[in-house]
């Protein structure tokens, strides 16, 4: 049972600062991922952490011991990385047996933990096959065997599942996160795919440009984004650009060309300072155009802000037929850049047309607003 | 099925190299055998090899021929193993600058190469100048003439047949095969002993058996450097052919030599083959 803590751990690769001064915590037992495009330096973070990469500054520390400093070898940190770099000369029985062997153990203790890894991987019947007739899905499991047979203090997985096809994937992703619990291993996990870390962590640490924009519950990572990096990386959203033009005691009101849009007051932001709206697609119900006199919510004036609605018109340029879901691409004027995308669940009696203009209606509570006023983004 | 005919027809393209090969080589060294079993008097014979293994100084000369091969070998080896990895983990640049600097000699000739190692290594040749201005040596060191100048020399000219075959398993080599091993608990010592070097084998293989075999067959670099006085085997062949004139002896030894050198590559070869087997291809699990 351990503790990672990374205290103001920072590198540089001569100009481009990687890791910035980023602070992490990580409690034992717990699956951690580090969530973030390539080049945000989450690599570099888990080579900083199993000693392969020194860091220039800050420390890292794990059951409460200073690590920084220590050779890679006598950290007892297990690490399964991307290529799964099982050694191609050693058989699969060997591969496991290397690090075991490194420790010192008697040759009958040896067998034993072998054969215990290879059960709890099911890969007992490979024991004497070389490792390059393995698939992926067989290699995967032999790496992550390999580095939990010597019972590493955390394991550290870089992209494990990257190379898999995707339902292999998805299966693996479940086996995994169940041997690890089982395991009671402190794991942390590097990952670019969102739905990846979604499904396996405890908690996720959203890393953009070197340090950690959110580290979060993933419900609440995708629920409730702190910053404008972590709404766009981590799942779907439609989203505006904006002005705040009144702020009340509960509720903010945003101004979008014509319309306009409701939603929390957040603390730090100033009337006439522009903000980014967002709101995930699934929140956001499509409904026909309706009259003004015909919406019995809108006319009503006193509401509890909790109940409160926004409601904004829209044409649709594109349905996009997904199996489970529909995605519905909508055009105004209002929209920025980026398409805005809303989900049509299959169980909804209202399906739009292609060119037909339509009310998006979502509940206030949760409309996400962004500060992208450089001061209050720096504060 | 396709494939096979496609196989088939590309075969038709290695006659004509096969076709010069078996002109120039197979067809004299079958003339060199032949002419190894024939004596004086036209008959055929053992005697040649009788004779030659009779003659305690043969034991001598041989001997000698495979301690040279030996040394240069380990030396190569020692020397062409640590650059090679230099070599493979310098950047882009340097890289081409060490490749240079092993190809371009290459086409110095190798008479030239010999002839400036006994420039340099005579008493008051460059070498003994900086070992005494260092300290290291108080007066001249005798080099020239002697094993010891006969492997320096023979190191840089071989050298390069060191480092090519093993940089070119080095540069292929997956570093995060090493790092693996670190983060399994293994020391430096261990992992190289049981992942860097067993995965780099068959580049050392290979670079030892092109230099021992090379070194074995040399004749300028130990006529030049050592002179008469320390015989090997292919200086040996020399002063059959050209002085005593008995071709039957010189023939032996010629097949004597050969066969050393050929039974080092198919050594090797098996070697190879035997450690491919054992771990596959490198690159196919990466």
């Amino acid at each position: 049972m351990s503790t990672l803590v990374l205290r103001n751990v920072g590198k540089r690769y001569s100009t481009h600062q990687v890791i910035d001064g980023l602070n992490l915590e990580i409690h034992s037992g717990e699956f951690v991922s580090l969530l973030g495009p390539s080049g945000c330096g989450k690599t570099t973070l888990l080579r900083i952490i199993a000693g392969l990469t020194q860091c220039d500054d800050g420390e890292v520390l794990l059951d409460g011991n200073d690590i920084t400093d220590l050779a890679p070898h006598k950290r007892g940190v297990g690490v399964v990385f991307q290529n799964y770099a099982l050694f191609p000369h050693l058989n699969v029985y060997e591969n496991i047996a290397f690090g075991l062997k490194a420790k010192r153990l008697d040759a009958e203790a040896i067998d034993a933990e072998v054969k215990q890894a290879l059960l709890s991987v099911q890969m007992s019947q490979f024991s004497d096959r070389s490792v390059a007739g393995l698939s992926g899905g067989q290699q995967q499991r032999i790496a992550v065997a390999r580095a939990l047979a010597t019972k590493p203090k955390l394991i550290l997985l870089d992209e494990p599942l990257s190379a898999l096809d995707r339902k292999l994937r998805e299966a693996m992703q479940i086996e995994l996160k169940h041997l690890l619990r089982d395991a009671g291993m402190t794991a942390v996990f590097v990952t670019h795919d969102q739905e990846e870390a979604l499904v396996m962590s405890d908690r996720i640490a959203v890393m953009n440009k070197g340090i950690i924009e959110q580290l979060d519950l993933p419900e609440r990572v995708y629920a409730r984004p702190k910053t404008a990096f972590v709404l766009n990386f981590v799942g779907l959203s439609a989203q505006w650009h904006g002005s705040i033009c009144s702020q009340g005691l509960d509720l903010m009101t945003i101004k979008l060309g014509e319309a306009s849009i409701d939603c929390p007051t957040q603390v730090g932001m100033s009337v006439g300072s522009p903000v980014l709206i967002g709101v995930r697609p699934e929140r956001i119900r499509v409904q026909a155009v309706m009259d003004e006199l015909e919406s019995p919510i809108d006319s009503l004036v006193d509401i509890a802000p909790d109940r409160k609605i926004n409601k904004i018109r829209m044409t649709v340029r594109e349905l996009v037929f997904r199996g489970s879901n529909t995605l519905c691409y909508l055009d105004s004027a209002l929209a920025g850049e980026v398409p805005i995308i809303v989900e049509l669940s299959a169980n909804t009696t209202y399906t739009p047309q292609v060119g037909e203009g339509v009310d998006l209606v979502w509940a206030v509570r949760d409309t996400l607003i962004f500060s992208l006023d450089p001061v209050a983004c720096n504060s | 099925m396709k494939y096979k005919k496609i196989k088939r027809s590309i075969a038709w393209l290695a006659l004509p190299g096969v076709g010069f090969l078996s002109l120039v080589f197979v067809v004299p060294l079958l003339a060199l055998l032949a002419t190894s079993l024939i004596g004086p008097d036209n008959h055929f014979t053992l005697s040649g090899y009788v004779s030659f293994f009779s003659d305690k100084f043969n034991f001598g000369v041989l001997s000698n021929t495979l301690k040279i091969a030996t040394w240069v070998t380990l030396i190569c080896l020692l020397i062409g193993y640590c650059v090679a990895f230099a070599m493979a983990s310098a950047s882009p640049l340097i890289q081409a600058i060490m490749f240079l600097i092993f190809i371009i000699p290459l086409s110095v000739g190798v008479v030239v190469k010999a002839f400036a190692w006994t420039i340099l290594l005579r008493s008051n040749g460059l070498v003994n100048r900086i070992l005494i201005s260092m300290g290291i040596a108080d007066e001249p060191l005798k080099l020239l003439f002697t094993e010891s100048g006969l492997i320096i020399g023979a190191v840089h000219v071989f050298l390069p047949f060191m480092v090519l075959p093993i940089f070119a398993v080095v540069r292929q080599l997956d570093h995060r095969l090493a790092e693996a091993a670190s983060t399994l608990g293994a020391n430096p010592v261990r992992t190289f002993v049981k992942i860097t070097l067993p995965l780099t084998l068959p580049g050392v293989v290979a670079g030892c058996s092109f230099v021992f075999s090379m070194t074995l067959s040399m004749y300028v670099i130990p006529s030049l450097l050592i002179g008469d006085r320390y015989q090997t085997l292919p200086g040996l062949i020399a002063r059959a052919y050209l002085f005593m004139r008995d071709r039957q002896n010189g023939s032996v030894m010629a097949v004597l030599l050969l066969s050393m050198a050929i039974a080092a590559v198919v050594l090797s070869a098996l070697i190879t083959r035997q450690l491919q087997r054992s771990q596959k291809t490198l690159a196919s699990s990466v």
